[in-house]
């Protein structure tokens, strides 16, 4: 029988899920984002107007915000992963996993703060 | 192991990446003027260079990141060397036609 290594914590296993749908995601909406704005865009990169223009689209303002949303969580949990290589303590990795998440809240916030002042 | 340490590596340099460029967003707010003064300065040689290193990073963190996540499932865990290879020249194959692409705007 193989041995599952994920199997004797429940929770790296649920971080490391996470990691791999996000991942998943990514390779879609990078993907996209890449093609949007870097490739397709006229001097790879969008002036002012065509960001504004861009952004109004409804279609792409919720891909946008779940690219931001994926992009941080993965981030986020890979900077965990590194940190868990070490071998932290389980307080130490209560408190890290804890502000770890606040700045991905804050990271995601400020993110919808600046597509907010674009499209208003 | 080198795979594993790439993988590490460069979503280090990623996850760098990603804060610099919230932080240059914070630009849009500051209106037209500033974001368009950037994008002037961006589609300058050396931003079109850290372009193509950033593609690099992502290719090889991503492509990697699928052998990982296909051996963490139990899937082509016998052939991982092979398949790691073959991802990267996948990797370099597209990293060469977008840098010509970058470089042609």
């Amino acid at each position: 029988m193989s041995e599952n290594p994920f199997a004797e914590e429940s929770k790296p296993t649920v971080a490391w899920l996470w990691q791999v749908a996000t991942g998943i995601g990514l390779v879609v909406l990078l993907g996209l984002h890449m093609i949007a704005n870097h490739f397709i865009a006229k001097g790879g990169l969008r002036d002012y107007a065509a960001v504004v223009a861009y952004l109004r689209n409804p279609t792409i303002l919720v891909l946008e915000i779940l690219f931001l949303v994926c992009v941080t969580t993965h981030a986020l949990l890979g900077v965990r992963a590194i940190f868990l290589d070490f071998g932290l303590s389980d307080r130490v990795e209560q408190i890290l996993t804890r502000v770890l998440k606040w700045i991905g809240v804050l990271t995601v916030g400020y993110g919808l703060v600046v597509m907010w002042f674009v499209i208003r | 192991m080198w795979a594993y340490a790439l993988n590490r590596i460069t979503g280090i340099g990623l996850v760098v990446y990603l804060y610099l460029h919230l932080g240059v967003l914070s630009m849009l707010i500051r209106g037209q003027s500033a974001w368009d003064a950037f994008v002037a300065l961006a589609r300058s040689p050396f931003y079109l260079t850290l372009d193509v290193l950033l593609l690099a990073g992502i290719l090889i963190h991503g492509l990697n990141g699928i052998r990982l996540a296909l051996t963490g499932f139990g899937f082509s865990v016998g052939i991982q060397k092979s398949l790691f290879i073959i991802l990267m020249i996948i990797g370099a194959i597209f990293l060469g036609i977008a840098a010509l692409k970058i470089f042609q705007v």
